[in-house]
């Protein structure tokens, strides 16, 4: 595969070092002159020194129909005009684009840029996947915890997404007691439907509890 | 998903350098419903005293500002920094996520305008401008 490495320091450095010697021809750009050499010196191989945002440096790069390009440059905009220019003007099939802010990923997606990397937000998964569920789903207890309140966000690929609580069968074990949906607090009734990201308060016994939360968080299976 | 609101009667002028602070002082003779945002609120002091719209100190790149700015009522957008990639990604954000009904944008790279190809986004060149004034007023001479 032809892979352009275009700006970014340390990640750039290791990224090469992961994809040399893997039958890959890499093109390695960056705008810093420094850093620019240090690739240089670390991989052996040739270093474009130049702007990546530019049509004129990625035509010097010859990146014409490469197969992947990775932008992995500190400024969120450099990034996204990069990996346009890439596929527009020279037909890269694939952009991987790394963002700063986290509320990057779903914009560059909402503009075309269809993969999109933010290292906080990998973070957060990476601590909500290695988590227990309490840490995800917030709990209260009333009366010496016989009752509980359990706070549950439904994912975009829950099962019980876009249907109508009357429709989704729900536990006869527990209770919708509020639905908050920002920024309204809606208390629902049977025509209420469920919206993914809203967040569904449910009360229930504590024995029951751990279903419930399995049943608001089952995805569809692809 | 376009976020289109009902009613859209604000300009927003996205930097507030020469070029920005001069269309805002014209702009405000008009008597038009304004919004400025700049990162620098030094900036700011560029604006006459006729200017009676409101600022907003902030980084444009991220969304949250742009919102604030109130981008889901604006019927123009004026943007102007002196920064390409960042006035590209603000067009785009306006034309796909807002849908703003005239969006302008400041551009100092000619190569950049195929990025606006089919967006019905107006662009301005500056340096391309001042190079065909400069140009006229020695003649055409080579």
């Amino acid at each position: 595969m032809r892979i352009v490495i275009a700006n970014g320091n340390n990640g750039a450095d290791y990224i090469i070092k992961s994809f040399k010697g893997h039958s890959h021809t890499l093109i390695i750009i960056n705008d810093d002159r420094d850093v620019a050499h240090k690739l240089a010196r670390n991989s052996k191989l040739p270093v474009i020194f130049g702007d990546c945002t530019k049509v004129e440096t990625l035509k010097e790069a010859h990146i014409d129909g490469a197969d992947i390009f990775i932008a992995l440059g500190f400024r969120d905009t450099d990034n996204y005009v990069a990996c346009l220019h890439a596929r527009k003007e020279f037909g890269v099939k694939k952009c991987i684009c790394i963002v700063q802010n986290p509320k990057n990923v779903e914009i560059f997606k909402e503009l075309g840029i269809e993969s999109v990397i933010c290292s906080t937000e990998s973070l957060l998964s990476s601590i909500l996947a290695e988590s227990s569920l309490e840490a995800i789903t917030k709990t209260m207890s009333f009366e010496n915890d016989k009752i509980v309140m359990s706070e549950i966000v439904v994912k975009p690929n829950a099962v019980i997404a876009h249907k109508r609580i009357m429709d989704i069968n729900f536990p006869k074990e527990g209770s919708i007691a509020c639905v908050y949906r920002r920024p309204r607090v809606i208390i629902p009734n049977g025509q209420t439907l469920i919206l993914p990201k809203d967040k569904l308060f449910v009360l229930s016994t504590p024995s029951e509890q751990k279903s419930l939360i399995a049943f608001v968080q089952k995805t569809v299976k692809k | 998903m376009k976020r289109s609101s009902v009613l859209k009667n604000k300009t927003i002028i996205v930097g507030c350098s020469s070029l920005g602070s001069t269309i805002t002082n014209k702009f405000s003779i008009e008597g038009k419903n304004l919004m400025v945002v700049d990162k620098n609120p030094k900036n700011f002091e560029r604006l006459s005293d006729r200017f009676s719209g409101y600022t907003i100190t902030g980084d444009v790149s991220d969304l949250d500002v742009l919102e604030e700015a109130g981008i889901a009522s604006a019927k123009e957008i004026v943007i102007v920094t002196n920064d390409d990639n960042l006035n590209l990604f603000v067009a785009h954000i306006a034309r796909k996520i807002y849908d703003v009904p005239n969006i302008y944008i400041r551009l100092s790279e000619p190569d950049n305008e195929v990025l606006l190809k089919g967006m019905d986004i107006k662009a301005i060149y500056p340096l391309e401008l001042s190079y065909d004034k400069f140009n006229l007023l020695r003649g055409g001479r080579k």
